[in-house]
């Protein structure tokens, strides 16, 4: 079966003030439909860059990512911007809501640059926020929500445009554990119902919970 | 991203954005009242020059009208001439001259312009009777001379054309009767002018001024043969000068060109401080949002769509801005102009900040354009922002 997801021999050097960093060297890894996987390892293991290659946000040094069987170097930055607007949605550790839309607003804004009627964005963005447990909260502006609550806004805009994977980057990270640990159940559901999911995390109840772990150190994958 | 959106991110800092918001109205205000001054002070005095029909001022030569005191001899006979040249519909000689209005042993100074009634472009009538030349012995007074004078219609006034310049002792003494007042086109603020005919102003500066004129206004039947017309007179009568409204203009442009200078200068230290306003405003939302907007184009957001929701605030800031900017331009230019006109020497009726509708869109698009520029490099910088590298920085 062809992977989703698929990163090739792929190697990414960052220039820090003058310097190169080697932050992955020569990884591999396939990521099946439907899977759930947990990249984990210390800070400057290159996991959060991985996932930024995986999702097209930035390009590898050498070697190739493919999504869905395309090659994402064949994409301009235009493409690359709708492949991850239509098939990638993104939760990031800081939720970066726009913070002068309500809950709904933020969540409508994927479907509003994909030119979705107002009242299709209107009902699908408050079916979304059903589905992540904040129904009465949809007119609320991020600094009347609660960090959880954030992160669930974040997670119903990742899901706007009924992508097929989500990337996620520490999404526990800024959490306390009780809520925290309602994401995790959240995730947990939105795999069962298909979503692909690859999680960076430092959290073992988070890694714990995925049907694969990857494991990376000095930018290589260990296991 | 849509304007709305836009909007609420503006409101969302409202002192910040009250005071930049204020600081481009003044911006906005100054480039208009400069917009207005470069060239409304011209359009106003050719609109004063133009207000009796005269298109053509002739004059002794090498002077322009009101300019010296010099006069013109053998001003019935210029008259006649010029009259009987092709084009030319009418003509009449103004002689300007001091005189002196008595009353008792008080001596009155007053400005006295002799004209020949069917033919002048001096004065507007306002009310009563105007000149006559069968009553020579007829006046009209302007209001500030009727209120120095203190007489009104059907008073007689004794006006004298000389005073001893040793002991202040009139000659030429005349009784005048007032027949009307009159606005007088060219007066500076609160001048005390009155009016008489031709002769009777001659007949009181004395016997030097005996058929000299300071003036002759000439009315051409077609406008656009002014400027042909006045190549002729210059040829035909080449002892005088000829000036055109369009050379006047020209010579007062040339005059008065500090006030253009100055104008261009304010206005383009007013476009700077605009475009350093929206700017400076623009980037600190790009800088204080840069996570936000590298999230956006995480999530699939399109550069065009980033660049647009900061160009819509730029954009936004300058129009609300520009639009307080040009209401407050009208309102200080009126108070600017009623200052400057009431210069020594200059006409009153004259303005320097001519509120025109061209001048209201040429400051309202010029604004526009320099919101626009404004907004580009703060645009630039958000649709542009390396999007890994910033949501790296962002989570350190």
């Amino acid at each position: 079966m062809t992977p989703i997801i698929e990163a090739r021999d792929v190697a990414r050097v960052h220039a820090l003030r003058g310097h190169s960093v080697e932050a992955l060297r020569g990884v591999s890894l396939k990521v099946r439909a439907g899977e759930h996987l947990a990249i984990t390892g210390p800070s400057g293991s290159g996991k959060s860059t991985l996932l930024t290659l995986l999702g097209g946000l930035e390009r590898p040094t050498s070697g190739d990512v493919l999504v869905q069987g395309r090659s994402l170097a064949t994409l301009d930055d235009r493409l690359l911007t709708r492949l991850r607007l239509e098939q990638v949605g993104f939760v990031f550790q800081r939720f970066h809501l726009l913070p002068v839309l309500t809950a709904r607003e933020n969540v409508e804004l994927p479907m509003a640059e994909m030119r979705v009627s107002s009242r299709e964005r209107k009902e699908r963005a408050e079916e979304l926020l059903a589905y992540v447990g904040l129904s009465g909260r949809s007119g609320h502006r991020p600094t009347e929500l609660s960090g959880g609550e954030m992160q669930r806004v974040a997670i119903a805009r990742a899901l706007a445009n009924r992508p097929a994977i989500l990337l996620a980057d520490e999404p526990t990270g800024e959490l306390d554990m009780a809520t925290g640990q309602a994401i995790l159940d959240l995730f947990d559901r939105l795999n069962r119902d298909g979503m692909t999911m690859v999680v960076v995390t430092h959290d073992d109840r988070l890694a714990e919970r995925a049907q694969r772990v990857v494991r990376m150190l000095d930018g290589q994958i260990t296991n | 991203m849509n304007w709305r959106w836009a909007l609420r991110d503006l409101a969302r800092h409202r002192l910040r954005t009250a005071l930049s918001l204020a600081g481009i109205a003044v911006a906005a205000a100054l480039l208009l009242d400069m917009m207005m001054l470069s060239g409304g002070l011209e359009r106003s005095f050719e609109k004063l020059l133009l207000s009796r029909g005269y298109q053509l001022r002739v004059t002794p030569k090498g002077t322009l009208p009101f300019d010296t005191e010099a006069t013109m001899g053998g001003a019935s006979d210029l008259v006649a001439r010029i009259r009987a040249e092709p084009g030319v519909a009418e003509a009449g000689a103004m002689l300007a001259t001091s005189v002196h209005a008595l009353a008792g042993a008080a001596r009155r100074s007053l400005v006295a312009y002799g004209v020949d009634p069917t033919a002048q472009g001096f004065y507007v009538l306002e009310t009563g009777t105007d000149l006559d030349p069968s009553h020579p012995d007829a006046i009209l007074l302007g209001l500030p001379a009727a209120a120095i004078v203190g007489a009104r219609i059907g008073d007689t006034v004794e006006i004298a054309g000389r005073l001893d310049p040793q002991v202040g002792v009139a000659s030429g003494t005349r009784r005048m009767v007032v027949r009307g007042t009159a606005r007088f086109l060219y007066d500076a603020r609160d001048q005390p002018s009155v009016a008489v005919t031709l002769g009777t102003a001659q007949a009181l500066a004395g016997r030097s001024a005996r058929d000299r004129a300071s003036v002759i206004m000439v009315r051409v039947g077609d406008d656009s043969a002014a400027a042909s017309v006045a190549g002729h007179l210059r040829e035909r009568i080449p002892e005088v000068g000829v000036s055109s409204i369009g050379e006047m203009v020209v010579q007062f442009r040339t005059r008065l060109s500090y006030f253009r200078q100055l104008s261009l200068i304010l206005g383009l230290i007013a476009l700077v401080v605009t475009v350093l306003l929206v700017g400076t405003l623009l980037a600190i939302t790009v800088n204080e949002q840069i996570g936000v907007i590298a999230t956006l184009r995480a999530i699939g957001v399109a550069r065009r769509s980033v660049f647009l929701y900061v160009m819509q605030q730029g954009l936004a800031l300058t129009v609300v801005g520009s639009a307080a900017g040009l209401v407050l331009g009208i309102i200080t230019a009126r108070w600017l102009d009623a200052i400057l006109t009431s210069f020594p020497g200059l006409p009153a009726s004259i303005s320097f900040f001519v509120a025109e509708p061209g001048s209201l869109l040429r400051a309202a698009v010029v604004l526009l354009i320099t919101g626009v520029i404004a907004g580009l490099p703060p645009s630039w910088r958000a649709m542009h922002a390396p999007v890994a590298a910033t949501l790296r920085s962002d989570a350190l």
